[in-house]
């Protein structure tokens, strides 16, 4: 009797100190102590500026009416239209040009090192500067494109951004692939660069050549990170406000917008920040799962290339 | 060096936090005389200059702080609508469409101190419209009061260059007294410029715009105005879309701004304009006349006296019926946000500003781009109707002599939203992109201005 029950008395105790050293991390005395002293001003910074916002904007678009009121607005209907073509047709193309023209720029060569130079310039040169320069060039009245037209062909180009949602939309996307392609050019030419040289060197005794070490070795090991790229890609553009505003300006009569900016509109135009929230967060839906399946593929990712 | 221990470390952490407590009240002492003030910046350096020079005389009048923040039109907004919704607000705002776009539903929604023993006590100063702009219906307390301390307004005249017209074989002066026809005098002046080879011209810029925030709306309501519609919201707060009158003045400046711009008399860039793009194209010699809000247009040239000079503004033409047009009066004010901070000092400021001569040099030292808020300035100062002005006299006249009506949005706060969302852009989009006749797209904006108004149902006391 007197044994049991002072196993039994231990036990509690036992299970204190393990529950301790877990949240302790393995750590003792001091060190804990001066990890705990580390991690508060991130874990305070993270509260204020991460955790905070994101509670407050939940808040702020919790009423089921303002996803009503949304859904009911033919602009919105307009701009969830436009935000699936801008994901659609904005991040596939470029993602595939990319894919393409990173093989371009493995090839060797001093003349393809200098293109990649200057291919990348678009990339790296600030986004607004190069969004507003593109706006006036597709001015119909006074842009370059235009008076180009005229002063060579004498004719008088259409309003780019001015009647036509199509073309302003065109315009925006094709303004988007321009902008960030190099960045994912580089990013496969770097995936590229880290497959070993012998799976060529072995497909070539095969006689594998072009498009067939293409298809066989370059593609199946690309494909993960090509995946991952195409998802981080989408998660971004999502979130991409500066392309619609400074390209098309949501125009012409508001048909160009995509949820990043009509929810800046709402909140701030239309001064009804808790719309704005709401239009924003209609974006979760595809969100979520597009950040979920990312953390899927990282995990995998970790063994293969 | 001394290797730091925990316990130095957190003696150290624990230190500063003390030493910032004892800070605090030093802080809170200096807000009893410090208000925070959010002002929106001048469109010319001299109206900024202007601004600290009476923040300047203020302080020293009074012993109080103003920590002031001038912010430009849009990021102010933006800042504005932040701080009311997170309730971390300052103590005094001053923004140039706070009458239309802020005011009218923080009013409604409680949000705005009042501020009618400032208002009140200038009474007999104030312009009636300005006087009217001042008061907003608060739905909490079910009842109409001062929410808005008015220093400045403006009116929407023409401006027009004057080598232009000439250039095309008119003259100015010959330009027909009313509405519609006034505009139709300038479509001429368009082909005869082309003709000598200047391919980008147009005739007009007007504001067809679903951008905003405001020129698209003033544009609309100054047709509507003068094709009879001014009835669309009365001083009850209650709309009249069922008004035959005002169905067929809606229908009519639908008419005629989808007629000019399908008639290429405008720029196709119009459709999707800011506040600021119609005075870059006007200044850029891309269009003859422009209609737009204040004489900023002007008084941005007005270091260049040549250009200055050559650019006429004119006040409205008459209503298409031949009788007398009405302009609204936008009127520029402040107001103390509720949770403020320091509500007395934010008060004295404002009595400050409101004092006819610290209002007189203060929009005079802005050059005349907004025009004071008291008749009997500029009656009694030549400044304001100076003849060797080619700007001012016309505008003076426009905003503070001829007749003025308010805007919708202080009658009932709807159409705060009904301007926000740029209802009537949108129909002379409908009319102009989408097909709907003028007739389908006025029942079109119609049927989303009632919903809009009819969240806010105003008690008649």
């Amino acid at each position: 009797m007197a044994s049991v029950s002072v196993i039994e008395a231990g036990r509690p105790v036992l299970g204190r100190r393990s529950l301790l050293r877990t949240w302790r991390g393995g750590l003792q005395g001091s060190e804990f102590a001066w990890a705990l002293a580390f991690c508060i001003p991130y874990v305070a910074v993270f509260l204020a500026f991460v955790a905070y916002p994101i509670v407050y904007g939940l808040w702020l678009g919790h009423n089921p009416a303002l996803y009503a009121e949304l859904w009911q607005d033919p602009i919105f209907q307009m701009t969830v239209v436009n935000t699936i073509i801008y994901l659609a047709v904005g991040v596939n193309v470029k993602m595939f040009f990319a894919l393409l023209l990173s093989g371009f720029f493995m090839r060797r060569g001093w003349w393809v090192k200098g293109l990649l130079m200057i291919y990348v310039l678009p990339w790296a040169v600030p986004a607004l500067p190069t969004f507003i320069s593109i706006h006036w060039m597709l001015n119909s009245q006074w842009g370059l494109l235009n008076n180009v037209l005229w002063d060579v062909f004498h004719i008088d180009g259409p309003g780019w951004l001015d009647t036509s949602r199509w073309m302003a939309l065109g315009a925006v996307i094709v303004s988007y692939i321009w902008k960030n392609m190099p960045f994912w050019t580089v990013i496969l030419l770097a995936g590229r660069m880290s497959i070993p040289q012998e799976l060529y060197e072995a497909a070539e005794v095969d006689g594998a050549t072009g498009l067939r070490r293409f298809a066989h070795i370059s593609f199946p090991l690309l494909a993960n990170l090509y995946l991952v790229c195409t998802l981080l890609s989408t998660i971004f553009t999502l979130g991409d406000f500066n392309t619609v505003t400074f390209v098309s300006g949501g125009g012409p009569a508001l048909t160009t917008h995509v949820l990043a900016t009509i929810g800046i509109r709402d909140a701030f135009d239309i001064a009804r920040p808790d719309l704005g929230v709401a239009a924003v967060m209609t974006a979760l839906p595809l969100m979520i799962p597009l950040v979920l399946i990312l953390m899927r593929k990282l995990r995998t990712s970790e063994v293969q290339l | 060096m001394k290797v730091p221990t925990r316990r130095s470390v957190l003696r150290g952490a624990a230190a500063a936090v003390a030493a910032g407590t004892l800070v605090r009240p030093y802080v809170a002492n200096a807000a009893a005389g410090t208000a925070t003030v959010w002002w929106t910046q001048g469109f010319v350096p001299e109206e900024d200059a202007a601004f600290r020079s009476i923040v300047a005389e203020y302080q020293k009048a009074s012993g109080n702080t103003i920590d002031y923040s001038l912010v430009p039109f849009a990021p102010l907004m933006q800042k504005i609508i932040s701080a009311i919704t997170s309730g971390d607000v300052p103590d005094l705002i001053s923004h140039d469409v706070a009458d239309q776009a802020i005011v009218p539903q923080n009013a409604w929604n409680d949000k705005i101190v009042d501020v009618s023993d400032i208002v009140e006590a200038q009474k007999s100063e104030y312009h009636p419209t300005a006087y009217l702009a001042s008061q907003y219906y608060n739905n909490v307390k079910k009842q109409r009061s001062f929410y808005f301390i008015p220093y400045k307004t403006a009116v929407v005249p023409f401006h027009i260059w004057i080598p232009l017209v000439e250039k095309a074989g008119y003259k100015l002066a010959d330009a027909p007294k009313t509405w519609d026809a006034f505009f139709d005098f300038f479509k001429p002046v368009q082909k005869k410029l082309r003709d000598q080879g200047m391919r980008s011209l147009y005739s007009m810029g007007l504001q067809l715009t679903t951008t905003g925030p405001a020129d698209g709306n003033n544009l609309f309501h100054a047709f509507l105005i003068a094709n009879g519609g001014n009835g669309i919201v009365t001083k009850d707060g209650k709309p009249h879309l069922d008004d035959p009158q005002v169905k067929e003045a809606v229908v009519k400046s639908l008419t005629y701004l989808a007629d000019a711009f399908k008639g290429g008399y405008v720029p196709p860039g119009a459709l999707s304009w800011n506040d600021a793009d119609d005075n870059n194209a006007f200044h850029s010699k891309l269009m003859v006349m422009d209609f737009d809000g204040t004489i900023s247009t002007e008084v941005a040239l007005y270091h260049d006296k040549a250009e200055y000079n050559a650019i006429a503004t004119l006040g409205l033409p008459a209503r298409n019926d031949g009788g007398p047009n009405a302009a609204q009066l936008g009127v520029g004010g402040g107001f103390i946000p509720t949770g403020a901070k320091n509500v007395e000092v934010a008060k004295e400021f404002m009595k400050f500003v409101i004092q006819p001569k610290v209002m007189n040099s203060y929009l005079k030292e802005g050059l005349g781009r907004w025009l004071p808020a008291y008749p009997s300035l500029v009656k009694s100062d030549p400044f304001w109707l100076d003849p060797s002005d080619p700007h001012r006299p016309n505008y003076v006249r426009e905003g503070l002599i001829d007749q003025t009506v308010v805007n919708y949005p202080v009658f009932n706060p709807g159409y705060a939203e009904v301007n926000a969302t740029q209802i009537w852009g949108s129909a002379e989009a409908d009319v102009i992109r989408n097909g709907l006749t003028p007739e389908q797209a006025a029942d079109k904006a119609f049927k989303k201005i009632e919903t809009i108004l009819a969240k806010y149902p105003i008690v008649q006391s």
